[in-house]
């Protein structure tokens, strides 16, 4: 009996144990010390929904973090963690994202984590700091239509350029590279319209008809991962014509138009019905429909596809040392009219991303001193190096008679390349030491005051040198002497330069949001069908299809959202350039 | 006398108790992972915007279950997504006697370390997930992939066939997928229900002349189909509840017409496009329709065969 008693006892203690389990608050090993005294060796939690690493940062990157803050850096990335939004959602609900947080802040999301109470007012933290000082003009902007009035959050990618200058260094958002060995093979020939760019792919397409592991060549190729209110893929051939998304609607690059894009004329349907006349063409691969993004850049660092609108698909994977000097590699080619699309620099800073304290934290001077030298150029240089910067000097690059310089080490390393680092910065491989907050605090572009020049290392004169390759003579060649694609484009006044604005989409409604949903659904999956089409009737066909189904849904009430909010951006744009010409006069 | 009767009482009111206690860990146990987690339905009725707290959100009422049936256009989504659903919950249903044949006739094979490659071999299907089905599938039957190689090469066609993005037969294809997936992990229950058969039966069928065929079906098949109708009535009450990571991975822009189910529906408006209350109204209304599934079902079971499971 007493046995029986003592299993029943312990069957119950077992049960409860587990259940309770799960309720415990966390414990952290690291109590006190809200002063910057670094005394004590913490680990940050980093709510990050840029970063594209889970895990504790490690290498190079973290041992900086720990010899400046005696800190380490413990990242939480709901991209890895997959479930879309779930982790944010599971984390808030219990009051505390993390220590740091660096978080998208659209559709209201900035003003919703304030009134949750997850962020920490940084006003008495930050005063003082050069980042304050230095940034304030955008911080308040940022800060300013919060209902509790503080410090919340302070915007990234903040410049000191003019917003008509193109943020992105050498390579526009979007440009018809192609494989030039291909493309001069047929002889360079010229492109009055996009529409010639048909021919153009045929005729590369027949020369080149093997890929370099003998696989068949194909000029375009898609993939359906990132597509989103509407096809990627398809937008992207919008974005030629200067034209981005915001919703349902493109806008161009200066604000003068705006097109809903399901209308029959406007450039989405253009765009797919290139598609699909390149479709009838042959061009176009047809696995684009089941692959994803990694076969696809599989096919791209094989040489299967032979042109790319993106460069850090096409020309980032095929242009290797090896491949540029057998004269291979993708080279932007020219389309007449057409006038590429490319973010400006954000004078007051790009919004759309924060960086933040969490409210629940017990560290909160020595993350503000951390958050502190990210913004500076010291920072720059480290926490950027994972989009361009040079890292850390001495190491990788110096200053050689006043100008920054690659050193032996900076050559195999840079930018993002498996070299081992020695032990006493870091250890590790180059590659896995980078930061991998994945934040932009300030324009890469922005020149960097130690050394006079961007931070964005392929922008530096010793780097520009470097590029006698037989592929990019060739290309320097016909395309007028420019050294990049963006000289290029700017020289033929073929660049829309977006100017950067503090403009946020403002919160929709839940119903809003879930009209979008099974709208952009039914956008999406009509756009493919209309690629691969059997011919023109079934194309026009499945275009009513999508304009009716979405009709019927209850479009008209999402586009005239989307329609309001790209005219405030529009809107906004006209103001920023207005604003900064004003303030240099 | 009356002193005996107190204690016998008390003596079975101690040993129910007892018996009581025995179960409470399971019943707190289901109530905790059961009954506690319907509390969130009251998500449903609120505009839920995370990451402010349901108090500070705005009740909606029935708001989302009529969003369901705003219009028509709305009402035809639904529509389309209950017939993907039932339809191929029902071809399941109706797959489902697959593996009963195949139990029998395996258990009819008499060498047995064949016989035990054959059932580990249709058995593994089972345990790989569906991501990688999918690469599996992806690597043979796309336009590249290797059985459009081979027919090219043969010159059976001229053009590649498209077997993944197309929407024809998506029903027998994912019905084929299933099949392939879960015919010998099915199977095993019945093989071991199998085993159970008193031989006694076998022995005197034998001696009054019955083949080999007359066993199966006279013997065999009978004594299997109650294992047979209870696994019938636990798959009516998933009816509904097809999941959706076959689907998921197998779902593009050409066969999402006939291939949405509703826990794709439901996945991919409600996370994707992060509604979670409209999601949450979804869910709800399919437990509701899979209870009163449940009760059919045991109902006509009780009326037909006289058994019944709740």
């Amino acid at each position: 009996m007493k046995k029986r008693i003592l299993s029943l006892l312990l069957c119950t203690v077992m049960t409860a144990t587990t259940i309770l389990a799960g309720c415990g608050k966390e414990t952290t090993s690291s109590s006190g010390s809200g002063d910057g005294n670094k005394d004590e060796f913490i680990t940050v939690d980093v709510f990050d929904t840029l970063a594209n690493y889970q895990g504790i940062q490690s290498g190079w990157f973290a041992k900086v973090v720990k010899d400046k803050f005696n800190m380490e850096l413990n990242i939480i990335a709901p991209n890895v963690a997959g479930g879309g939004d779930t982790l944010f959602q599971t984390r808030s609900a219990a009051g505390n994202l993390g220590d740091l947080i660096i978080s998208k802040t659209e559709n209201g999301r900035f003003e919703n984590m304030v009134k949750a109470g997850l962020l920490m007012d940084m006003t008495s933290l930050l005063k003082d700091k050069a980042v304050l000082t230095n940034y304030k003009e955008a911080i308040d902007l940022m800060n300013g239509d919060l209902e509790t009035k503080g410090i919340f959050g302070i915007p990234g990618e903040i410049s000191n350029q003019s917003p008509l200058v193109s943020s992105e260094g050498i390579e526009p958002l979007v440009s018809p590279y192609v494989r030039w060995d291909s493309y001069k093979a047929i002889g360079y020939p010229a492109m009055e319209s996009l529409e010639d760019f048909i021919p153009v792919m045929k005729s590369m397409q027949e020369n080149t008809p093997k890929s370099d592991s003998g696989k068949k060549t194909y000029a375009i190729s898609l993939f359906k991962d990132w597509d989103d209110n509407m096809m990627v893929g398809t937008k992207n051939y919008a974005s030629l014509y200067g034209y981005n998304e915001i919703g349902f609607v493109l806008v161009k690059a200066d604000g003068s138009d705006s097109q809903d894009i399901t209308s029959s004329d406007g450039y989405y349907v253009k765009a797919l019905k290139f598609l699909f006349q390149a479709n009838q063409a042959g061009v176009v691969d047809p696995e684009s429909t089941t692959q994803n993004y990694d076969i696809l850049s599989d096919k791209y660092r094989d040489g299967q596809i032979l042109t790319s609108l993106w460069s850090f698909q096409g020309s980032s994977y095929y242009n290797t040392v090896e491949h540029k000097n057998m004269g291979k590699g993708f080279m932007p080619a020219y389309i007449k009219g057409s006038s590429p699309f490319s973010f400006g620099c954000y004078p007051n800073g790009n919004g759309k991303t924060i960086i933040a304290i969490g409210s629940q934290t017990k560290h909160p001077e020595r993350i503000a001193e951390f958050i502190d030298w990210l913004y500076s150029p010291e920072g720059m240089e480290m926490a950027g190096q994972a989009n361009g910067a040079a890292g850390i000097e001495g190491l990788t690059w110096e200053m050689k008679d006043g100008k920054a310089v690659f050193t032996d080490f900076g050559e195999k390393a840079l930018p993002n390349n498996n070299v081992p680092v020695p032990k006493e910065w870091g250890g590790g491989s180059w590659k896995d030491g980078v930061c991998a907050l994945n934040f932009k605090t300030l324009s890469i572009v922005d020149i960097d005051p130690r050394i006079n020049e961007p931070y964005l290392t392929s922008m530096w004169s010793s780097e520009l040198a470097k590029r006698t390759t037989p592929l990019d003579l060739d290309w320097q060649e016909k395309s007028g002497g420019a050294k990049t694609t963006i000289e290029f484009l700017e020289n033929n006044h073929a660049l829309s330069v977006a100017p950067g604005t503090s403009y946020l989409q403002p919160e929709e409604g839940s119903d809003i949001t879930t009209l979008r949903g099974q709208c952009k659904a039914v956008i999406v999956d009509d756009s493919w069908k209309m690629i691969f089409a059997k011919d023109e009737t079934e194309f026009n066909s499945i275009l009513k299809h999508m304009q009716d189904t979405v009709k019927g849904l209850g479009y008209e009430q999402v586009l005239k959202v989307d329609m309001k909010n790209a005219k405030d951006l529009a809107d906004s744009r006209i103001k920023a350039v207005e604003e900064y010409n004003n303030k240099s006069k | 006398m009356k002193k005996s009767v107190t204690t016998k009482a008390s003596k079975t009111t101690l040993q129910s108790r007892r018996l009581f206690y025995c179960i409470v860990p399971f019943i707190i146990l289901s109530f905790l992972f059961s009954y506690f987690p319907l509390h969130g339905w009251i998500y449903a009725f609120y505009d839920y915007k995370p990451p402010l707290k349901l108090s500070q959100c705005d009740f909606v009422g029935w708001k989302w279950f009529q969003t369901l049936f705003a219009n028509k256009t709305q009402v035809a989504q639904i529509v389309q997504v209950m017939k993907n659903t039932l339809a191929m919950s029902f071809l399941g249903i109706l797959t489902s006697v697959f593996p009963i044949g195949f139990a029998l006739f395996l258990n009819e094979i008499k060498c047995k370390w064949f016989k035990n490659v054959v059932q580990t071999l249709t058995a593994l299907p089972n345990f790989i997930s569906w991501v990688l089905v999918y690469s599996v599938a992806f690597s043979l039957f796309t336009d590249g992939g290797m059985i459009n190689s081979l027919l090219l090469h043969l010159g059976v066609i001229t053009q590649p066939i498209k077997f993944l993005d197309s929407d024809a037969h998506i029903y027998s294809w994912m019905t084929f997928w299933n099949v392939w997936k879960g015919l010998g992990w099915g199977a095993i229950l019945y093989l071991a229900a199998i085993a159970g058969i008193d031989s006694e039966l076998y022995e005197a069928a034998r001696v009054d002349g019955a083949n080999r065929f007359r066993l199966m079906k006279e013997i065999t098949l009978p004594s299997l189909m109650p294992t047979f109708f209870v696994l019938l009535m636990m798959s009516v009450a998933n009816f509904l509840n097809n999941g959706m990571d076959q689907y998921y991975v197998f779902q593009n822009s050409f066969n999402k017409e006939h291939i949405q189910v509703l826990d794709l529906y439901v996945y991919n408006i409600g996370m994707t496009g992060s509604s979670l209350s409209l999601a949450t109204a979804i869910s709800m209304l399919k437990s509701i329709i899979s209870l009163i599934l449940l009760a059919i079902v045991n109902f006509v079971s009780k009326k037909t065969r006289g058994e019944s499971i709740i």
